[in-house]
């Protein structure tokens, strides 16, 4: 075993190499730190290789897919279409592929030592990878998450029992698909098996789907995700799993009862856990709080010099987030005093239609005592929403009373994820709705419903009537 | 017949009157005679009564807006009546500088002569005050130069942005708590927390309010500021001051009290200065052109304190009345002066001015002249002095007079006498009647 010191500049150790890592890692090199980056699987983390990439690679396919079977409606036959599972694997292999290279050139381009190993803290600045002992000035965790798997009877056990990884890789679609949790990644892999055929049902113990989205949207996303053959129970909680010849029975209680279903395979989606243990971080003396790191505002941990960003802090467990504190950690590792605003982060669903929010809800608004008004468009009134079939969406604004700031806007329409980033960037600037609505947005396009939910705001959209004022 | 009412004229002086408030509302009825509105002038505030009864058809001079004399300020008239013609043409700010609507809105900083009076419509003033921006600032187009909501518009519209960086939601916090942006730090744009920074800062600082206000001076205060720094611009003034032994001044306002006729030592020196006056023609003069103009009779102008200011009536020929009709006299115009309801006429005219501190101690003080008169005699308080007399210590009332005078008349040999001759006449009062 050799003790090396990374270098005589200054120096930054980066435990992870997902989105929050790489992220920090060319940050920290930008600004002239010899940086180490130890990753003790693949590059690109949970994002890249097990998450939002593979995720959207799979959707992708499966919108095509659906597209290309459901499109007649706008005068497009297409016959003898199936689903060449293989090959959609491999499209999602080749995506996950090609994004991890290039993050490795990335990381190579700047000068960042990637050590392969999993690193465990033997002091306050000390980290063993492997055979070898890194020491850093400061050190940046991005050690992410891992799916958790609830202690329901016979789930872990169940042939049936996948986590969100496993269920991106499975060899063939399965007939049926039961989702634990309707938070985001079950809703989005429910969607795409749901797409290629199997019978879906979604079970979320919480009266709503989507934890993190505006609940008048959520509505009516779940009325579409319904009418499309999705079957979800909400107030409901899976009791025990237990494997039978004919199936995987699930057994749920239901607001109405007990119910039994039987699914081919099972999606444990209820959420992620830090992965902490086997970093050692007591032996660095590192606080943790509810399974998280501790940190504070410069997302320093109680060791002053050692950072943690991503789902290590538990801050807010997406990737964007991660990226943005990666930044922020690096830049404090070399000297600044930045603070992380979870303000302008979006959350993003990427189903059918498209579902993206920023900023605040109604509810998270009233629990605060702030004052605010909503103005509402629907995207049935938004031609090129309707040209793409979209009649169910709506774009949300929620504005202060007094001066219009934008305090959140929730859109569920075509290319939402997209059109989000305009919302966010009025929050970080405090634009309040006048700004919006002297912005000319193209037409036709869905962000003319984002300008003119703003003009309802105000009472005085073009394309819809107008609440009368009380 | 519906009658024009126009701001009245109160004193040969008066060239206009500001609005102080309406009595009555648009649309009430008014008996003749009726209280109707308040103007304030540059002395005083008076009530004006409606000269004849109907209904207050139009008030074209809203409170605040000050008017020349003599142009209309309301219309009263028969409920019906078309006023059109009457309210055409009325209301000509003051200072009779019409701003010209400048070619260029870009600039309109040039726009209104310093000094000149702002009339704007109230639906302008409250546009203005909404957006932030400084009516006074602002060109008008509509008649005689008044202000219009279109002009406020242009203007905003014209104005170049803030020079301060801010956000959107920062600026309209700002403009609504009347913040300007520029006293509020921030690294780089000011963002509304660093507003919320500010406010709490100044809050710890100071637990109630903003630690400073901004208030227009009414026209009583603009009229003093006025009167006192052209006083001092035009007068180099020399103060003197004198202590005068009050023994027999005080046996003989006793003497005056056990007969049943009670006087003040103000009414006292009133009685006392006027005859000095008499025998200094210098000190009762005003100075004109090169000339001094002597004046052959003492109007002494006597100080009164109000709540927000002070006024200066005078006793006409206090050389020539006596000391009970002066006493009397001098009861009534402060009385009046308290109340508002001073003729304008008793406070033009004076040629000497007494001004007594002595109810809150003051020893020695400098006051300022009212011009266009030469001096001011500062009166401070009455207290025991130890003083030597006939080779003995002993204790006697004194008094300190503080004489201030025009040194472009009033050399120091001929003040130094005056106040002399003053301590005489005080100290033996017998003389008086000499």
């Amino acid at each position: 075993m050799t003790k090396e010191a990374i270098s005589s500049n200054p120096s930054v150790l980066v435990i992870g190499g997902g989105p929050g890592g790489y992220v920090a890692a060319i940050r920290a090199a930008q600004l002239g730190a010899s940086v180490t980056l130890v990753e003790k699987a693949e590059i690109g983390g949970t994002c890249l290789n097990r998450g939002c990439m593979p995720t959207k690679a799979l959707l992708h396919s499966s919108e095509v897919y659906e597209a290309a079977t459901g499109s007649a409606g706008i005068g497009i036959r297409a016959n003898d279409i199936s689903v060449d599972w293989e090959a959609v694997q491999g499209n999602r292999a080749k995506v996950t592929k090609t994004l991890t290279d290039g993050v490795r050139a990335l990381l190579r381009a700047n000068g960042v030592t990637v050590v392969a190993g999993e690193a465990v803290f033997t002091g306050p600045k000390t980290v063993k990878a492997g055979d070898r002992e890194l020491t850093a000035e400061k050190i940046i965790i991005a050690a992410g998450s891992q799916p958790l798997i609830p202690g329901i009877p016979g789930l872990r056990e169940s042939r049936a029992c996948l986590d969100s990884t496993a269920c991106l890789t499975l060899d063939h679609i399965p007939e049926s698909l039961l989702v634990i949790g309707g938070g985001v990644i079950g809703i989005e892999l429910g969607c795409v098996y749901r797409r290629f055929g199997a019978q879906v049902t979604v079970v979320e113990m919480l009266p709503k789907l989507l934890p993190l989205m505006d609940p008048e949207l959520t509505a009516l996303l779940r009325s579409k995700l319904e009418s499309e053959g999705m079957e979800i129970h909400t107030e409901a909680q899976v009791t025990s799993v237990e494997d039978t010849p004919n199936g995987t029975k699930i057994r749920v209680k239901c607001p109405d009862g007990e119910k039994t279903f039987t699914a081919e395979k099972i999606l444990v989606s209820v959420g992620r856990s830090a992965n902490l243990a086997p970093l050692g971080l007591d032996r660095a003396g590192i606080a943790v709080e509810n399974g998280f790191v501790k940190t504070n505002d410069f997302l320093e941990t109680s060791v002053p010099g050692v950072y943690a960003i991503g789902d290590s802090n538990g801050k807010l467990m997406l990737a964007h987030a991660a990226m943005a504190m990666g930044e922020i950690a690096a830049e404090n590792a070399m000297g600044a005093a930045r603070i992380f605003d979870p303000a302008t982060s979006p959350s993003c669903v990427y189903v059918g239609p498209e579902f993206a929010g920023v900023g605040y809800t109604e509810e998270q608004l009233k629990a605060r005592g702030i004052e605010y008004k909503v103005g509402r468009f629907p995207t049935r009134a938004n031609g090129r929403s309707l040209v793409e079939g979209c009649t169910e969406g709506m774009v949300k604004i929620i504005a202060g009373t007094k001066y219009g700031e934008i305090l959140g806007v929730h859109i569920l329409a075509p290319r939402a994820t997209d059109l989000i980033a305009e919302a966010a960037l009025a929050i970080r600037l405090e634009a309040t709705l006048e700004e919006l609505a002297d912005t000319i947005h193209c037409h036709p396009t869905v962000t003319e419903a984002v300008r003119e939910s703003a003009l309802a705001a105000e009472g005085r959209a073009i394309h819809i009537p107008n609440r009368r004022k009380a | 017949m519906a009658k024009l009412i126009v701001m009245p004229k109160l004193g040969l002086t008066m060239t206009e009157g500001t609005i102080a408030k309406w009595l009555k509302k648009e649309g009430e009825d008014v008996q003749a005679g009726e209280p109707l509105f308040e103007v304030e002038t540059d002395k005083l505030t008076n009530t004006i009564e409606a000269p004849e009864g109907g209904v207050l058809r139009k008030i074209i001079a809203e409170e605040g807006a000050t008017i020349a004399c003599l142009s209309g300020i309301a219309v009263i008239g028969a409920p019906q009546e078309d006023i059109s013609a009457l309210i055409s043409g009325s209301a000509a700010p003051s200072s009779g500088e019409v701003p010209a609507a400048p070619a260029d809105p870009a600039a309109p900083a040039a726009a209104r002569p310093a000094g000149s009076r702002v009339v704007a419509s109230p639906a302008a003033k409250k546009l203005a005050a909404e957006m932030g921006v400084d009516i006074a600032l602002v060109p008008g187009t509509g008649p005689n130069g008044r202000i219009t909501e279109g002009d406020v518009k242009s203007y905003r519209a014209a104005a170049p942005g803030p020079e301060v960086k801010a956000s959107p939601l920062a600026a309209k916090i700002a403009g609504d708590l009347g913040l300007d942006l520029d006293t509020i730090p921030a690294k780089g744009r000011v963002m509304a927390q660093d507003i919320l920074n500010h406010l709490e800062a100044g809050a710890a600082g100071q637990a109630a309010g903003p630690r400073e206000e901004t208030v227009n001076m009414n026209g009583m205060r603009k009229a003093i500021a006025k009167n006192m720094l052209a006083s001092h611009m035009i007068s180099p003034s020399v103060t003197f001051n004198l202590g005068i032994d009050m023994t027999r001044m005080k046996a003989m306002r006793e003497e005056l009290k056990n007969a049943g006729i009670q006087v003040s030592y103000t009414d006292l020196l009133v009685k006392f200065v006027a005859k000095a006056l008499t025998e200094f023609p210098l000190l009762n003069c005003s100075v004109e052109d090169n000339k001094i103009i002597y004046k052959r009779y003492v109007n002494m102008g006597v100080a009164v304190a109000l709540d927000n200011g002070l006024v200066v009536p005078n006793v006409t020929d206090a050389d020539k009345k006596s000391l009970t009709e002066i006493s009397a006299e001098l009861r009534e115009l402060a009385a009046a002066a308290r109340e508002g309801r001073l003729p304008m006429d008793k406070l033009k005219g004076g040629t000497f001015t007494i001004t007594n501190l002595g109810m809150y101690g003051i020893e020695s003080f400098s006051p300022i002249i009212n011009q266009p008169e030469v001096a001011i005699l500062g009166v401070n308080t009455m207290a025991d002095r130890v003083v030597a007399a006939g080779g003995e210590i002993t204790v006697r009332p004194y008094m300190n007079l503080s004489l201030t005078a025009d040194h472009r008349v009033v050399d120091g040999s001929v003040a130094a006498q005056f106040l002399q001759r003053v301590k005489t006449l005080m100290e033996h009062p017998a003389l008086i009647i000499a």
